[in-house]
């Protein structure tokens, strides 16, 4: 375990919350995880999901406010259409849906963030390395090499 | 930017200096014409006599449709999107990739994915069991991006899909079993022509060996945009032997043997022209000489239609902005006016963009239109004559 390439997408209201809390209290979590916060999972659209794996994640989890306690409205709504259709593309490109996961948690929850952060490093560590990893990446723009 | 050999040489192979500064371009660009502050006319002066003007330059070379409307009307044969295409290359390959990719680069980040050697798809599951298929074999069928497309086009209810299930109707139904491979992978028009070139030919070989390992030595395709590429293949793999054929071809040229009719379709329709089909690969009569045996169809061209006809106002799914949405509005009214109540069409980008602009939910439902494909149109119909 810890080679895998985990990103976490957290919205910075409930879960931020609880990822905070666990760590004050110094609970166990993955530590080959990067946790990205953004300021709600209704942000983030399908393209940034299969960008992380596109840079090489090897598995992605979003973490979302429960669906009334979205601070804006449709947040989780849009996280759940958007996990769903990346999902089953996923599934078609041979990567696996369960390679991507998401999980809503009300603001006192900071024992089953950090527990379900454990079991998704350790799903992800028993599933191995992505098989779609591209040999480049090239989103981002590429170091100038100007004559 | 200022003698730079490479633009050089891209000005003086596309024939920008034919340039006449007639204006010709700009005056039928659809780009322009919706407001956009672009002009073709400017970029060739640019690139020809005011090459400072680096921002200038780099802005408009990804403001371009490719649409080739400008080249159809140029008198000098300034071979336009060509030169858009190459300046694109060499501008990504040094500064990054540039233009606003519509969906956040959603498309472009799926086929990227794709140009990993151990992929292993899982993307047959359109076949429905009325579908005759193989897994290997000479002749193949080519299918793109559509199962892709129709996830994550879900929300607008575009089914490119019943294009690739109609196009293997239309097969069965002339007695061909078409290769279906499990592990084709996007043709790269999209990477291509956003200035991606390393991903592209990544993918070309790909796919070449993938085409290789099941013995197929005919490629049939019905999407303009892969037959655009596979046909510019040997570019990339100087060795690439197998054939391409447009599905649309292939099946004018049994229809022409005899023995074929087409049952009727009382309908009125009217048919956009994809710009890889026409005005890229000159396919104008074959499509209305197959829509014309259908008894009881009747066919209404739109005010720009055949080599005047005007974008789906968007490719390879960058900068799709209000003006493209300009448009796309401007293309469905004008097929509306003809007075059809179906809309044609031969490439899945077309229906996709046009359907989008058809679901915008401020527009009420005004620009809804039924939009078919013409391979489903042709399976629909097609049967043995007595």
């Amino acid at each position: 375990m810890g080679r895998a390439n985990l990103l976490a997408i957290c919205c910075n209201w409930s879960p931020w919350a609880c990822y905070n809390a666990a760590a004050m209290a110094k609970m166990p979590m993955p530590r080959n995880l990067r946790v990205m916060r953004v300021m709600c999972i209704g942000r983030i659209n399908q393209a940034l999901i299969l960008r992380a794996f596109e840079h090489g994640a090897d598995g992605v989890v979003l973490l979302e406010c429960k669906d009334e306690d979205c601070r804006y409205g449709p947040g989780p709504g849009i996280g759940h259409s958007n996990v769903s259709k990346v999902r089953q593309l996923l599934d078609l490109l041979g990567i696996g849906q369960d390679r991507l996961v998401e999980k809503s948690f009300a603001a006192h929850e900071k024992e089953e963030l950090a527990r379900s952060l454990r079991e998704f490093a350790d799903y992800i560590a028993g599933l191995g390395e992505n098989p779609a990893k591209p040999e480049t990446r090239r989103e981002a723009p590429c170091a100038a090499t100007a004559e | 930017m200022r003698g730079d050999r490479r633009i050089d040489r891209i000005i003086s192979e596309r024939s920008l200096y034919q340039c006449l500064e007639c204006g010709k371009c700009s005056a039928s660009c659809a780009r322009l014409l919706s407001g956009k502050e672009y002009s073709p006319r400017l970029l060739a002066h640019k690139l020809i006599a005011e090459r400072d003007d680096t921002a200038f330059i780099e802005n408009s070379v990804w403001e371009c449709l490719t649409c080739a409307l400008c080249e159809e009307r140029c008198p000098s044969g300034v071979e336009f999107s060509r030169a858009i295409l190459e300046l694109r290359t060499l501008l990504a390959a040094e500064k990054g990739l540039k233009g606003y990719r519509a969906h956040d680069g959603a498309l472009h980040s799926w086929m990227r994915l794709m140009t990993a050697p151990g992929l292993t798809q899982n993307r047959l599951g359109w076949i429905t069991p009325d579908l005759k298929v193989a897994s290997a074999g000479k002749t193949a069928y080519f299918t793109g991006c559509a199962p892709y497309f129709d996830i994550f086009f879900s929300g607008i209810e575009v089914k490119t899909l019943s294009i690739a299930r109609d196009s293997v109707r239309l097969l069965n139904f002339l007695d061909i079993v078409p290769t279906v491979l499990a592990n084709e992978r996007c043709c790269g028009h999209d990477l291509l022509w956003t200035g991606d070139r390393e991903n592209f030919e990544r993918l070309a070989r790909l796919n070449y060996e993938e085409f290789k390992q099941a013995g197929v030595e005919e490629l049939v395709m019905n999407c303009p945009e892969c037959y655009l590429v596979f046909n510019h293949m040997r570019e990339v793999i100087p060795k690439f032997d197998i054939k391409v054929t447009l599905l649309i071809d292939l099946v004018e040229r049994e229809v022409k043997k005899g023995g074929v009719k087409f049952k009727p379709l009382e309908r009125t329709v009217t048919y956009q022209d994809p710009c890889r089909l026409g005005r890229m690969n000159n396919r104008y009569d074959g499509q209305r000489g197959l829509m014309s045996m259908i008894p009881g169809l009747s066919l209404r061209e739109m005010e720009n239609s055949g080599r005047s006809a005007v974008c789906c106002g968007n490719n390879g799914f960058i900068n799709c902005d209000s003006f493209s949405k300009k448009i796309q509005v401007a293309r469905l009214k004008e097929a509306q006016t003809t007075g059809a109540d179906l809309l044609v069409t031969s490439c899945p980008k077309c229906m996709i963009h046009l359907t989008c602009a058809m679901r915008d939910p401020w527009r009420h439902g005004s620009l809804a239109m039924e939009i078919k494909d013409l391979a489903s149109v042709l399976a629909e119909t097609i049967e043995w004559g007595e």
